[in-house]
């Protein structure tokens, strides 16, 4: 019964990776030849003499990393604050899950629309919450703004899923574990430094991980909030490669683009996870 | 409709009073059009083209007599979404079918989409499209990809070569490749400089401008003049009336043509024909680049995020003196193109007579070309061009160009002095005049291998600059982005697909058709 | 980290948080704030008249909703294709997934060690940026797969189905794993020894009572295949164009952007996340982190 599961996954997974393989050396290039000679490496050179590759990978990883940090730190808040139980935390819970089935392109949507001028209201708002005159920011393109838009954007979306997962883990440590810290005479200030987090490290460690590893390849939110724009500010490794194997069709080096990033991230991911599987695994 | 109405932009000043619910409810049709779908009612401009006398254009008169043996098959073409889409599905379309009982089915997309889907398609093999669009730029790649087909053979076949004879000079070369004829050269979109006469004959701003310059004040004719005028506007008039406002936003058009202009009137090269370096990062991309960031100075706050739409309706209220873009420009000024529902997304015109018509500064200004082309893959290829050649015929190009939804714009000699057109509006026969020499002295969209990555890279470049980066510093980070596209096609094939690209007429301030001697006097 | 029962909600108290009353209600009203304004502006722009929609300053409330937009978006624009489009796609996707993701997984948890293999092989899956996968597949779905299997794959509602199959697989199959691992093999058992065979105990006994399990992972499967844009993007062009897509075509026309159009697909696209949030509350942790951390 494992044979339709792995036939189809097969089929439609590995060979692909396989065909790319063969892409990844020879010339597949709309705007050079029919042919497809090989090339050796020269699919990876056009990537790394392209200073929008490596202005991507920078953008790529702090992208991610300011994701990722504002959702955990905004996560594990929102968990705490809503550890104990009270009137409305059910429907509160409902809501709070829902922006995790929504498709990141709508997230870049809604966000788009509500930031961008004249048809968003995100300048009148900070308007009236900041003191001074009234605020002309352009959200997506001025200064730093582009960067902080797609992070809220994406916190928007992803910070449920370490709400959801830290607030499982902490729920899950047991009262005995506190009591016997009280009657130790720990504060509950020391009590949460140097009880819960420590037994909340490994769920902490999974939840970064998962997230990190989907963030890294952020692609949606960018397309429809800012294309990658102002210039290249917030073309992501992702965007990039869409843009060089899909606008252009220059197919080798956008695949060899993708592997070159598939590989940093594996290894990177592998280092992760295997620390990850060890302690918890039960 | 008070004549200072204006549409106000984020916090500039409120100083005059207008009535906000009825701009914006005509703004607010910015966002209304949507596809054209379903029939709509026939147009003044349709009903003239229509009740025109029978067809004595023998170019016409081959295709459809020729194309009548392919009854019932189904042609494809792709245009954008739209009103150049609304050519094909509302006149073109059902006009062919009366006349040969072919039908025409028409694809649609966003501008980019239109290439992206027709090498799609190419690369599947899939036969889907049978009249290929293709841009200027995008000709050498579908020609030695073997998107398209020469159509010599047909053109012979026919016996139509009096059709691209008819054609502006600075355009035949567009349609040519390697010294093939690869399709039928349809729109001629050769930049102008249109400005409000009335704002600059007004009395008080004369009389400024002399108090502080010491001249008369004149439409500019060089890029220092057009700074200085615009500021002087602004200065002057803002918030009522900006020097100009252009589309600045990425992609939307873009913004490569503004600095492709001005670069090559101050003699710029793009590169160095001998190494392929490239070399828009010199003096002159500096004092292009220069020239444009003061005149994003000069007009209406918010520009940098204009979209072509954003920059026409700034334009139509009145809010702006100056424009140098796409001709369909004169035609919505004087109200004829919003005749028609396809064009329902546009306000009516504030400024009907007032617009006049110049060359650009620096007298180079932009043009660029679309290509109709038949489709490699295509099952019918000969009906395909048949219809390309019976579309771009002398007389049916001029009932398509004087279509108000339009927006193919005149090219053939016979469009420039045609009657009919001059009778549209009262400046009309100037407003083609200008045309034909802005194409007389213009200069050409980049046409070579890799087109589309220069013009793209160099958009990118241009909105960091306009957020403020240094104009130096980003220049030769784009240079170096060049010379990376270049080393991905191959320096040798970029050097030979620059090589032809200088041939062409309007390649450089030297090539113009004016420059070659092969200019249109009308 | 062991689950003990009765854990969640009912003593609750987790002392030494140290998060005071006030800083508690502090976070949840500025975080809820911050979630639910987008969604406000969106669902108020679908239904704002065209007057409305650009005006300064922004209105809060229209005076005049209208049901404009959704009209012209799903009629006009053809965004009802999209939407019968994307609720083919996901389903079909959907119950493949499931069937095959069940079985194997049954298979795995009673009659293979699989486990930590299965766990990388999937894993590594996850560990696989789209952009990587989507240039081959556009290749092969394009060209090859009509020059080598007589069938053209792009831009049918099949090419689709399948590779989102293969995408849910590994959510599917691990969803399933653990919980089939969870379930102790004796009920089995003895309907094995009153003469069922593997499959009859398979369906008769493992199947009921991993049921929440199955809902949750075709919920997961439902809502990617739902929601995904890249591929679908790049793998149809005019017949099986999903709704992700269509929406994303409203903004960027040349004549203008379709502001309230955009609206309400994105509206309308919400529906299934508002379901499967109400759904899948109980099973949302482990679907989350594939089984690593149990809800």
């Amino acid at each position: 019964m494992v044979w339709p599961a792995v036939s189809l996954v097969l089929l439609l997974s590995v060979f692909p990776l396989v065909f790319s393989l063969w892409v990844l050396f020879v010339e597949y290039d709309f705007s050079v030849s029919n042919d497809h000679p090989w090339v050796g490496l020269d699919n990876f050179n056009d990537n790394l003499i392209d200073p929008v590759w490596w202005n991507s990978v920078k953008v790529t990883a702090i992208l991610a990393l300011s994701a990722v940090a504002v959702e955990f730190i905004l996560g594990l808040l929102l968990a705490l604050a809503m550890l104990r139980p009270f009137r409305g935390r059910r429907i509160l819970m409902v809501l709070v899950v829902i922006p995790l089935f929504i498709s990141p392109v709508v997230v870049g949507g809604f966000w788009d629309l509500f930031l961008r001028q004249p048809i968003g209201p995100a300048n009148q708002i900070a308007t009236w919450v900041l003191p001074g005159g009234p605020v002309t920011t352009n959200f997506t393109e001025d200064g730093l703004w582009p960067y902080i838009s797609v992070v809220m954007a994406d916190a928007w979306q992803w910070t449920p899923f370490m709400f959801v997962v830290m607030l499982a883990g902490l729920s899950a440590i047991p009262n005995d574990v506190y009591e016997a810290a009280e009657i130790d005479g720990a504060k509950p200030r020391q009590s949460f430094f140097f009880v819960t987090l420590p037994l909340l490290l490994p769920i902490m460690l999974v939840a970064i991980t998962f997230r990190l590893i989907d963030a890294v390849k952020l692609f949606d939110i960018i397309y429809t909030l800012t294309r990658g724009g102002p210039g290249t500010q917030t073309y992501t490794t992702s965007y990039y490669l869409y843009y060089q194997g899909f606008e252009r069709f220059h197919l080798g080096q956008g695949t060899a683009g993708a592997w070159m990033f598939m590989i940093v991230l594996s290894v990177i991911s592998f280092w992760l996870v295997r620390r990850l599987l060890k302690p918890v695994e039960a | 409709m008070p004549d200072d109405d204006v549409l106000s932009f984020g916090e500039h000043g409120s100083e005059d009073a207008f009535d906000r619910r009825e701009l914006l409810k005509k703004s607010g049709r910015l966002a209304a059009a949507g596809a054209v779908a379903g029939p709509l009612l026939m147009s003044a401009g349709e009903a003239l083209a229509a009740g025109s006398a029978a067809v004595t254009d023998p170019i016409a008169a081959t295709a459809v007599a020729q194309a009548k043996q392919y009854k019932g098959i189904t042609l494809t073409t792709i245009r954008e979404t739209g009103p150049q889409a609304a050519d094909d599905k509302l006149f073109g379309g059902p006009r062919w079918k009366a006349l040969t009982g072919i039908n025409v089915e028409t694809i649609e997309g966003a501008m980019n989409e239109v290439y992206t889907k027709q090498v799609a398609e190419h690369v599947a093999k899939s036969g889907k499209i049978d009249v290929v669009e293709a841009l200027g730029g995008w000709i050498p790649d579908f020609a030695d990809r073997g998107v398209i087909v020469p159509i010599d053979s047909y053109i012979a076949k026919y016996k139509a070569q009096a059709t691209i004879k008819d054609i502006h000079p600075a355009y035949r070369s567009l349609a040519q490749y390697k010294g093939k004829t690869y399709g039928f050269f349809d729109d001629g979109d050769a930049w102008m400089l249109y400005y409000r006469k009335d704002v600059f004959a007004n009395g008080k701003l004369r009389a400024a401008y002399r108090a502080k310059y010491g001249k008369s004040l004149q439409v500019p004719r060089t890029w220092d003049e057009m700074t200085q005028v615009s500021q002087f506007i602004t200065d002057q008039m803002a918030p009522k009336i900006y020097g100009q406002g252009h589309a600045r936003a990425l992609g939307n058009p873009g913004n490569y043509f503004y600095f492709m202009q001005a670069f090559r009137s101050f003699g710029g090269q793009f590169f160095n024909p001998t190494t392929m370096a490239a070399t828009i990062n010199g003096p002159a991309g500096v004092k292009a680049m220069n020239v444009i960031l003061k005149e994003l100075k000069a007009s209406p706050p918010g520009s940098e995020k204009f979209d072509f739409l954003t920059m026409w309706t700034t334009w139509l209220q009145g809010k702006t003196a100056m424009l140098y873009t796409w001709p369909p420009t004169g035609r919505i000024s004087e109200n004829y193109a919003q005749r028609d529902k396809a064009f329902s997304f546009l306000p009516k015109s504030k400024i009907v007579g007032k617009v006049g018509y110049a060359v650009v500064p620096g007298k180079n200004g932009w043009f660029n070309a679309v290509v109709r082309c038949v489709s490699a893959d295509s099952e019918n290829q000969d009906a395909a061009y048949l219809f390309t050649q019976w579309d771009t015929s002398p007389s049916v190009s001029l009932q398509r160009v004087m279509l108000p939804y339009s927006l193919r714009d005149p090219y053939r000699i016979s469009h420039f002095k045609s009657k009919k057109y001059g009778s549209l509006w009262p400046a009309a026969p100037q407003y083609l005049k200008g045309l034909n020499n802005a194409a007389n002295t213009g200069v050409v969209e980049l046409v070579m291998t890799g087109a589309a990555d220069y013009s793209t890279a160099l958009d990118r470049a241009m909105t960091a600059m306009y957020s403020g980066k240094d104009v130096q510093g980003t220049l030769d980070d784009l240079a170096k982005e060049w010379d990376a596209i270049t080393k991905r096609t191959g320096v040798d094939t970029a050097r030979a697909s620059y090589a032809n690209f200088l041939k062409l007429t309007g390649s450089t301030k030297r090539t113009t058709a004016e420059a070659k001697g092969i200019d249109v006097k009308i | 980290m062991r689950r003990r029962p009765n854990q969640r909600g009912s003593t609750g108290v987790v002392r030494g948080s140290g998060v005071a009353s006030w800083t508690r209600w502090l976070i949840i009203v500025a975080y809820f704030t911050f979630l639910i304004l987008p969604l406000y502006w969106a669902l108020v722009t679908a239904f704002k008249p065209q007057e409305d929609l650009l005006a300064q300053p922004p209105v809060w409330f229209p005076r005049e909703p209208t049901l404009s937009h959704f009209g012209s978006a799903l009629h006009r624009l053809e965004g009802l294709d999209g939407i019968k489009n994307s609720l083919i796609i996901a389903s079909s996707s959907t119950i493949v997934s499931v069937v095959v993701g069940t079985a194997a997984a049954f298979s795995l948890a009673r009659f293979a060690t699989g486990g930590k293999h299965l766990a990388f092989w999937f894993l590594s899956q996850r560990l696989l940026p789209p952009v990587a996968i989507v240039i081959p597949v556009f290749l092969l779905y394009s060209r090859y797969s009509r020059e080598w299997l007589g069938v053209q794959l792009i831009d049918t509602h099949v090419g689709l189905i399948l590779l989102y199959t293969v995408f849910s697989l590994p959510w599917t199959v691990w969803m399933m794993y653990s919980y089939f691992r969870q379930m102790p093999p004796e009920l089995e058992h003895a309907a094995l020894v009153d003469g069922c065979s593997h499959w009859q105990a398979m369906w008769k006994i493992a199947i009921p009572l991993a049921a929440p399990g199955i809902v949750s992972a075709a919920a997961f499967a439902f809502i990617f295949a739902w929601t995904e844009f890249l591929f679908a993007f790049v793998l149809t062009s005019t017949n099986a164009t999903t709704l992700p897509v269509m929406l994303v075509g409203y903004i960027g026309l040349f004549q203008g952007n379709l502001w309230g159009e955009t609206a309400a697909m994105t509206l309308i696209s919400l529906i299934p996340a508002l379901l499967l949030g109400m759904l899948l509350q109980r099973h949302l942790v482990r679907g989350l982190t594939m089984g690593a951390v149990q809800g």
